[in-house]
């Protein structure tokens, strides 16, 4: 309850109860705190990725990966504004066309044995959007093989085709 | 030196909190706007070590390959899916007889010889995606109604390497 007094001046003094609202604040850190994954930065929002019920989030963490975002260009709407998929979110933030993406497959694959991590326990996770062409993700993938990758997932939603 | 007044005389210890709440705000703001509001994503895992080196050279399959093709349109839409040489037809459908099939040539979810069966999926280059996700779940098993749980039917997903436009069909 707000207590009040009168300080030596004469003016009104109003204590509010901070108690109640601290509470609650650290109540929402919490709760974001929690929720807040900082790990999914490598995956990127403009793929929209195929659905399928039997894709469920896996059980074991993946200890080394690459993700690999094919995708496209889209606007608001969410329609493709260019035909061509591109490599997003991949080295340096540009994007990059998928089929000449082989030099920085293999800088990659270095970078991983640099750091004592052999390329064949490394999973390429391909991000790929449900309207990219089959034969661009095969390709890709035929890259990351050249590179000496071996192990891929390849990422769906979970849930009900629309 | 500090004096110290007695209790009983109703004193109130008063802590400034000003400062406190200026952080707890700070890091409340700054999860509220780094939240990324994202839906559950899972992945298929295939094991594709590059052609011409076989990861056991004295390993001969025990099974040939089951073989699901997915034709498309000009457009990348699905033209037909193939079990074998049968057509399955199109849509959600052609995906759950697929789905069916597996569980035929299977017999029993979960049997150890289920483990050395192979499907090697040829999808056409212009296809969209999804549609060889659909197929690849469609092998992979099913989700159980009652339990929710994944039942698995065939793990080992091969893919037929990718025919380039004009490079024949």
């Amino acid at each position: 309850m707000a207590k009040r007094d009168r300080t030596s001046s004469g003016a009104p003094d109003c204590e509010v109860d901070m108690t109640p609202m601290i509470d609650i604040v650290f109540q929402l850190i919490a709760f974001f705190a929690v929720i807040t994954n900082f790990e999914e930065t490598q995956a990127d929002e403009r793929v929209k990725l195929p659905r399928d019920t039997l894709a469920k989030p896996p059980e074991v963490k993946v200890e080394h990966q690459l993700v690999l975002n094919v995708g496209f260009f889209r606007d608001m709407e969410g329609e493709k504004t260019d035909a061509q998929p591109w490599l997003f979110n991949f080295v340096d933030g540009e994007p990059v066309l998928p089929l000449s993406a082989g030099r920085q497959l293999t800088r990659e694959a270095n970078l991983f044995s640099a750091k004592g991590v052999d390329v064949k326990e490394v999973t390429v996770k391909v991000r790929a959007d449900a309207e990219v062409q089959t034969g661009i993700v095969q390709e890709l993938i035929k890259l990351c093989q050249d590179a000496g990758f071996e192990t891929f997932a390849m990422s769906a939603m979970s849930g009900q085709e629309e | 030196m500090a004096r110290r007044r007695v209790q009983s005389k109703g004193e109130k210890l008063e802590t400034n909190m000003s400062a406190m709440i200026d952080i707890v705000f700070q890091l409340l703001i700054f999860f509220m706007i780094t939240l990324q509001i994202s839906e559950p994503e899972g992945d298929f895992n295939i094991n594709m070590p590059a052609q011409g080196k076989p990861t056991n050279p004295e390993d001969v399959p025990p099974f040939p390959d089951i073989k699901v093709k997915l034709q498309a349109n000009p457009d990348g839409t699905l033209a037909g899916l193939f079990f074998g040489s049968r057509n399955l037809g199109i849509g959600p459908a052609a995906f759950e007889q697929l789905n069916i099939e597996i569980l035929k040539v299977i017999g029993r979810p979960g049997d150890p010889i289920t483990k050395e069966m192979s499907v090697e999926i040829d999808a056409d280059y212009n296809l969209h995606f999804s549609n060889v996700i659909n197929a690849v779940g469609a092998c992979t098993g099913r989700v159980d109604k009652r339990s929710g749980n994944i039942v698995k039917y065939i793990e080992k997903i091969k893919f037929k390497p990718p025919t380039p436009p004009g490079g024949g069909a």
